[in-house]
């Protein structure tokens, strides 16, 4: 929020129509109407992920809160790793009166293209606290190795 | 001084809520992925309830391919009726869920009065 009222500098400069625009544009589309929760679902329809390239591995990792082992599906086809699930809903009871719903409930799918160099049968997969964690080793020749140097 | 604040290098995250009543019990649910029991803080001061929680493990190093998952400190407070029993109040974490049961005092429930 800004305390400071913005003065032009030049009289009657084009640009400032497209700036007045952009200032209204963003206004209306930009924070204001938006939630601002960090939940399972808020962004586009499929959980936040993560992909981290490190010196051996590929590291995927998902935002899944309240999604049980059982409810998860992995697949790793090719370079395509699909992570499927759904989540429940705890309990079901008609005298139950519903104040505020921001969490959320259903099946949800993700599929994300690996790189080339992973090797697909050296997989681990862990859900802990909410937070799925893939392993995905890569091939043995992708791997970063040193080289020790010979000085004469 | 804000006893609350934050560090500034940490985003602030407001987990996502939702709240029901069932016979007596208001339910809170709160979605917290990566929070863990020992870095979990639920605390009752005389009419608010704090909950605060920090994701662990968030940072490996690497490149970056994807960065969608937020990174920072979840944080949410609420103001409590004067119905709910302050003595009474039950939390529970599994999954990245946080669960916190809230009972509505006795006195306070809804009575039938017998007519003679």
């Amino acid at each position: 929020m800004e305390l400071v009222p913005w003065k032009k500098n030049v009289p009657n400069d084009l640009w400032d129509a497209f700036d007045d625009l952009r200032s209204v544009m963003e206004r209306s589309f930009g924070g204001f109407g938006l939630p601002d929760v960090t939940g399972l679902l808020d962004r586009t329809g499929s959980p936040a992920i993560d992909i981290i390239e490190t010196s051996d591995e590929i590291l995927v990792m998902a935002d899944l809160p309240g999604v049980k082992k059982e409810d998860l599906e992995l697949n790793l086809a090719g370079t395509l790793l699909t992570i499927k699930g759904s989540k429940k809903s705890e309990q079901n009871s008609d005298k139950r009166k519903i104040f505020r719903k921001e969490t959320w409930v259903g099946s949800f799918a993700r599929t994300i293209d690996l790189p080339a160099n992973i090797d697909n049968e050296k997989v681990d997969a862990e859900l802990k606290d909410g937070v799925l964690t893939v392993h995905i080793s890569k091939k043995e020749e992708a791997k970063t190795k040193a080289i020790s140097v010979r000085v004469n | 001084m804000n006893k609350n604040a934050i560090p500034s290098n940490e985003r602030l995250l407001i987990p996502p809520c939702s709240i029901d009543e069932d016979i007596g019990i208001v339910t809170l649910t709160l979605e917290m992925p990566g929070v863990t029991k020992e870095n979990l803080d639920v605390r009752v001061e005389t009419n608010t309830l704090t909950i605060e929680g920090q994701r662990v493990g968030n940072s490996p190093t690497g490149e970056w391919l994807l960065r969608e998952r937020p990174v920072g400190s979840y944080r949410k407070i609420f103001t409590l009726d004067e119905t709910i029993d302050r003595n009474k109040i039950e939390a529970k974490l599994a999954d990245g869920l946080l669960t916190v049961k809230l009972h509505i005092q006795e006195a306070a429930k809804p009575r039938k009065i017998a007519i003679n």
